[in-house]
C-alpha cells in the first residue's frame, strides 16, 4: 500500500519534470470580495455589489481547505447544511429548504440525474474549481425550476498564462481515501485550454460494526474535463468543453436474512458549445448549446450468483438545452434577454415507458443603475412545458449604497420546482412491506384497472383530472453590507413561503393484503405548505495581510403553518403521549418545533494565517450546528420540544500547508480533528479523517 | 277471626307495597354505576407470517366488560398483528372469528381520552365488512404510524376509538404501545404485537 502510493508519486513527478518553469510560489490567501460574479445575472458582476445575497468560495480557501469533493467544502458555508440522502450521498439545504430545492450549475449549465429528487453532491470534485458561486433565494427568473432555495454554480479554471503550465496532486487520508488530480494547461495566442482528470478512491465507512453492511460502501469515480478555447477573433471566442464521470460503488444488501452482494455504476457526460459575439460596444450574444447524459445501474446477486430481480435496478436520463442570450448595453442599464429551450428523457426502471418531458423559456433581465448609488434589478421568466402548467417567475433586487462603507439591499423573486420525472410517472411496488407508489399521470389508468379486477378499494373523492402543479415560493430577502478598513459584516434577513408541494398519499388500499405492513397504495399530490425564514450574518476581519478570520451564524425557523394552524384548532397534531406515563396532553402552538433535519442555529468560525517567515499556511474551521429533531416519538407525527432530538455538534477542521521548493506543496491535516460521531443519528459524519497531500505546480 | 286476618293482610300489603314504592323511588333515584378508566398490559397479539407472505394465527378476542381475554363469542374486539376487529358486520377473510354481536367502532381523532364523555352519534359507528375493516389497516390509516426509516410503529397519539361492544354497550379505547412491557423507548429489536391501552366500559348506554 505505502509502496503504491510512493510509485504513485514518484511517476507522476517524473511524467510532469520535462514541463519545468521558473514560477514564484505565493502563498495563497481568499480575497473573495473581490471576484467578478456571474451567477446572479448572468453577466459580470461584483459580489460587493449585488442587491442579492451571494457567497464566493475562490480556489484558495478551496485549496487551504484541504477537502476532495463539493459536499465537503460547502458543508463549511454559513446557511448550508449538509444532509445524507439515500445510499450515503450527500443533499444540501439552503435557507432551511430540502435538498431537492438547489439548482446545482457546472459553468452556467445544469447537472441532471435526481433519481429521489435529490442531488448527490460529492459527484463533483474540487480538483478544478475556480471558484463556487452561490446565490441564495429564488432565482427561478433566470434558470427555471429548481432554483428555489438558490443556485450553486461552479466555475471551472480556465488557463490564465501563455505557454504550458499545471499541476499535480496526490493526497491520502483516512478511510483508505486517495484523490489524484492533474491538470495541464496550454495557452498559444488564441488557442488554449485544460485538460483536468481525478481520480477518488475511498472504503467507504462503518458505523455499525452490528451487521455486515456498511454505511457508506468503497467507491471510487474518474473525472475527466478537457476544455478548449478559440478566439477567431477579439470579438468572436468559442469554447467547447466536456466533462465525463464514471463511479463504481459496492453494494451490498441483506434481505430477509439473505445477504445480497452486488455492486452499481454511474456514467455521466456534460458537454457544453459555447459561442460569444460582440456585434458592437453595447450588445453581445452567446450561443450555447447543451447535452448531458446520466445513467446509473445496480444489481444484487444471492449467495449462489442469481441475480436478484428487485435489487437490480437502472436510469437513464438525457438533457438537451439549446440557449441564446443577448447583452444590450443601454448607458445606464444593461438588458438581458434568453431564449431557449429543454428536450429532456427518462427511462428508468418503475417506469413503465420512456418519459419526455418538454418545455421553452424566455427570460429577460434589466439591472439598471439610475445612480451610482442606486442599483435596480428586474427580471422574469416564462417557462412552457408539455406537463405542467406554464410558470411564470418574477424578480426584483434593489441596492442603495447609503455610504462608502454601508449599503441595504433588499429582493423578492418567485421560485418553483416542476413536478419530476417520478412524481409524475413511477410504478414502484414494495413487495417486503407492501405499499405500492405510482406517479400522478399513470394513476388513474393502473388504479382503474385495478379496481375492475377486485384488488383495490379506492378512496372516496380523489381523481387524477386536474394536471400535478408545480411546487412554487415567493422569496423576500432584505439586508445590510458594511465595510471599512480591516472588518466587513453583513446581515440578511430571509422569508421563504412555499406552496404546492408534492407530497404522497394514500389513494387506495389493497384487498387481500392483510397482515402487511403497509397495505396502502400511494400517488402525489399538491398538499403541503412549508415557511421558512430566519436571519444570516457573517463577519471577516483582516487583522494583518497574513491573518484574518472569518464568523458566520444563521437563525431558521422552518415550520408548516398547517400544523400551527391543526395545533391551534384543536387538531391531531396538538396531541402527545408522554412516553413514559402513557398520559396524553396537549401542546401549544409554541411547542411546535418545526421540520426534520433543521437546526435552529448553525455557526461557524474560520482562521487564515500565514506563518511570514516560512510562508506556512494554518487554516482552521469549526462548524456547529444546534439540535434537531429527526423522528416524531410521541404519536402527533410533528417534531415537537417533548420529542427527542440529535444533540447539538462542533466539527474542527484543521490544515496546515507548506510551500516547498518554489514548485511543491504539502499539506496535511485532519477534518473532525475531535473525532465526534453520533452513529445512530448521524450517518454522514465518519469520525476524524486526517489526511496528507503532495502538489506539484509546473 | 276474620276481621284481624284481612287488617293484619292489608297492613301488611300496605307496608310491602309502601317499601316495594320505597324500592321503585330508589331505582329510579339511583346514580349511574361511575366509569373507571383501566389499563391492560401485554395483550398478545400473535401473527404468523406478515411481511409479504399470508398471514396467519388466531386472533386474540377481549371482553371490555370481563377486561380479560376470553375465548368464547363474548368478545368484543380481537387483534392479530397490528389488525384489530370488532364483533359486528361481516368478516373480511376466512381465518377471522365469526361476528356475533352488535360490535362497531368510531373512531375519534385530536381528543383527550379523558375528554370523551358523550357517546358519538350513531351515524359515526362503522362495523367490519366484506370489503374493510372498522379500524383501517396500514400506516396512519387506523390506530398507528410506521416509521420507515426507524421501523417504530407508534401509536397515534389524540386517537380514541368508542366501541359498542357485542352486546350493545360501549367502552372508550386508547392503544398506548404495541411494545412488550410498552418501554418509553421502543428499538427495533424489541418485542412487539403486546398491546398496552387504556379503556373504560360504560354499561348503562350514559356517558362515559
Amino acid at each position: 500500500m505505502l509502496l503504491n502510493k510512493f510509485l504513485a508519486i514518484g511517476c507522476t513527478l517524473l511524467c510532469f519534470s520535462a514541463f519545468a518553469q521558473e514560477q514564484k510560489q505565493d502563498s495563497i490567501k481568499p480575497e473573495p470580495l473581490q471576484e467578478v460574479f456571474i451567477t446572479a445575472t448572468r453577466t459580470n458582476r461584483n459580489l460587493q455589489s449585488l442587491p442579492l445575497p451571494g457567497a464566493v468560495i475562490d480556489s484558495a480557501t478551496i485549496m487551504r481547505a484541504g477537502v476532495n469533493r463539493l459536499s465537503e467544502i460547502l458543508a463549511e458555508q454559513t446557511g448550508l447544511v449538509t444532509v445524507p440522502d439515500f445510499g450515503g450521498g450527500e443533499g444540501l439545504q439552503m435557507q432551511g429548504l430540502d435538498s431537492a430545492y438547489t439548482l446545482i450549475l457546472i459553468d452556467g449549465v445544469p447537472l441532471v440525474g435526481r433519481s429521489a429528487g435529490t442531488f448527490d453532491l460529492s459527484r463533483i470534485t474540487v480538483g478544478n474549481i475556480e471558484r463556487i458561486e452561490i446565490v441564495k433565494g429564488a432565482s427561478s427568473s433566470l434558470y427555471g425550476s429548481e432554483a428555489l432555495a438558490g443556485v450553486i454554480n461552479i466555475i471551472t479554471k480556465k488557463p490564465k498564462k501563455e505557454g504550458i503550465n499545471g499541476s499535480v496532486s496526490y493526497r491520502y487520508g483516512a478511510f483508505d481515501t486517495h484523490d489524484l488530480n492533474a491538470t495541464v494547461n496550454f495557452k498559444k495566442n488564441k488557442f488554449y485550454g485544460t485538460v483536468f482528470a481525478n481520480h477518488f478512491a475511498t472504503n467507504g465507512y462503518d458505523l455499525d460494526k452490528r451487521d455486515d453492511l456498511k454505511t457508506v460502501e468503497a467507491y471510487n469515480n474518474t473525472t475527466i474535463q478537457p476544455k478548449v478555447y478559440y478566439d477567431f477573433t477579439n470579438n468572436l471566442k468559442l469554447i467547447t468543453s466536456v466533462r465525463l464521470y464514471n463511479q463504481k460503488q459496492d453494494y451490498n444488501s441483506s434481505i430477509d436474512n439473505i445477504f445480497y452482494t452486488g455492486g452499481g455504476e454511474i456514467d455521466e457526460i456534460n458537454a457544453q458549445l459555447r459561442l460569444d459575439q460582440k456585434w458592437s460596444s453595447r450588445f453581445r450574444a452567446e450561443y450555447e448549446l447543451y447535452a448531458t447524459n446520466y445513467q446509473t445501474s445496480q444489481f444484487l446477486e444471492d449467495p449462489a450468483g442469481n441475480t436478484y430481480e428487485e435489487g437490480s435496478t437502472f436510469y437513464d436520463q438525457w438533457l438537451l438545452r439549446p440557449e441564446l442570450r443577448g447583452m444590450l448595453n443601454l448607458g445606464k442599464g444593461l438588458l438581458t434577454t434568453g431564449v431557449g429551450m429543454n428536450y429532456e428523457t427518462l427511462n428508468r426502471s418503475y417506469f413503465e415507458n420512456l418519459a419526455i418531458f418538454n418545455s421553452q423559456y424566455v427570460y429577460t433581465q434589466y439591472d439598471y443603475n439610475p445612480t451610482d448609488k442606486l442599483n435596480i434589478l428586474a427580471g422574469a421568466r416564462f417557462d412552457n412545458h408539455n406537463q405542467y402548467s406554464s410558470q411564470l417567475s418574477p424578480k426584483l433586487a434593489v441596492r442603495y449604497d447609503l455610504t462608502d462603507s454601508f449599503s441595504l439591499k433588499t429582493s423578492m423573486g418567485y421560485g418553483y420546482k416542476a413536478p419530476d420525472f417520478r412524481q409524475l410517472y413511477f410504478d414502484f411496488n414494495n413487495a417486503a412491506v407492501g405499499y405500492t407508489v405510482l406517479g400522478y399521470n399513470v394513476a388513474e389508468s393502473i388504479l382503474s384497472q385495478m379496481e375492475a379486477n377486485g384488488q383495490i378499494q379506492r378512496e372516496p373523492g380523489i381523481d387524477f383530472v386536474k394536471p400535478l402543479k408545480a411546487e412554487s415560493s415567493i422569496n423576500y430577502n432584505f439586508g445590510a453590507n458594511y465595510k471599512k478598513g480591516k472588518f466587513s459584516v453583513d446581515a440578511n434577513l430571509f422569508y421563504n413561503t412555499i406552496t404546492n408541494l408534492i407530497d404522497t398519499r394514500v389513494v387506495a388500499r389493497k384487498l387481500n393484503a392483510e397482515g402487511t405492513q403497509n397495505n396502502s397504495i400511494f400517488s402525489y399530490r399538491n398538499i403541503s405548505k412549508v415557511q421558512t425564514y430566519g436571519l444570516e450574518s457573517n463577519a471577516t476581519y483582516k487583522f494583518t495581510d497574513n491573518f484574518s478570520a472569518t464568523a458566520g451564524y444563521q437563525y431558521l425557523i422552518a415550520k408548516n403553518p398547517t400544523t400551527i394552524d391543526e395545533i391551534k384548532n384543536g387538531g391531531a397534531a396538538g396531541i402527545i403521549r408522554d412516553p413514559n406515563t402513557n398520559q396524553t396532553i396537549r401542546i401549544k402552538t409554541s411547542d411546535y418545533f418545526g421540520l426534520p433535519n433543521r437546526s435552529r442555529h448553525t455557526a461557524n468560525l474560520k482562521i487564515y494565517y500565514t506563518v511570514p517567515e516560512w510562508k506556512t499556511d494554518i487554516t482552521l474551521r469549526v462548524i456547529y450546528r444546534s439540535k434537531y429533531g429527526l423522528n416524531d416519538k410521541n404519536g402527533n407525527g410533528i417534531i415537537d420540544n417533548y420529542d427527542d432530538f440529535v444533540e447539538g455538534y462542533t466539527l474542527t477542521n484543521l490544515s496546515v500547508g507548506q510551500p516547498v521548493l518554489k514548485k511543491f506543496y504539502i499539506q496535511a491535516g485532519a477534518n473532525n480533528l475531535f473525532d465526534f460521531t453520533n452513529a445512530a443519528q448521524v450517518s454522514n459524519i465518519p469520525g476524524r479523517q486526517w489526511f496528507a497531500k503532495l502538489q506539484y505546480n509546473f | 277471626m276474620n276481621k284481624y286476618f284481612i287488617t293484619a293482610f292489608l297492613a301488611l300489603s300496605s307496608l310491602v307495597f309502601t317499601s316495594c314504592g320505597n324500592d321503585d323511588d330508589n331505582t329510579l333515584n339511583q346514580q349511574p354505576v361511575s366509569v373507571e378508566t383501566q389499563t391492560f398490559s401485554n395483550l398478545f397479539a400473535n401473527q404468523t407470517g406478515g411481511q409479504g407472505e399470508a398471514p396467519g394465527g388466531t386472533y386474540t378476542k377481549f371482553s371490555f366488560s370481563q377486561n380479560a381475554v376470553v375465548t368464547g363469542d363474548d368478545w368484543d374486539v380481537a387483534f392479530r398483528g397490528t389488525t384489530i376487529l370488532v364483533n359486528g358486520g361481516a368478516p373480511l377473510a376466512t381465518d377471522e372469528p365469526a361476528r356475533t354481536g352488535l360490535g362497531a367502532v368510531a373512531i375519534l381523532s385530536g381528543v383527550l381520552f379523558n375528554e370523551v364523555g358523550a357517546i358519538p352519534a350513531a351515524s359515526m359507528f362503522v362495523q367490519d365488512s366484506a370489503s374493510a375493516y372498522a379500524i383501517p389497516t396500514g400506516s396512519g390509516n387506523g390506530w398507528y404510524s410506521y416509521n420507515s426509516e426507524t421501523h417504530i410503529i407508534t401509536a397515534m397519539a389524540g386517537k380514541v376509538f368508542v366501541v359498542k361492544t357485542h352486546d350493545g354497550k360501549y367502552a372508550k379505547m386508547e392503544i398506548l404501545s404495541y411494545y412488550k412491557d410498552a418501554p418509553a423507548n421502543p428499538t427495533q429489536e424489541t418485542e412487539t404485537r403486546y398491546y398496552k391501552f387504556n379503556f373504560a366500559y360504560q354499561p348503562d348506554g350514559t356517558t362515559f
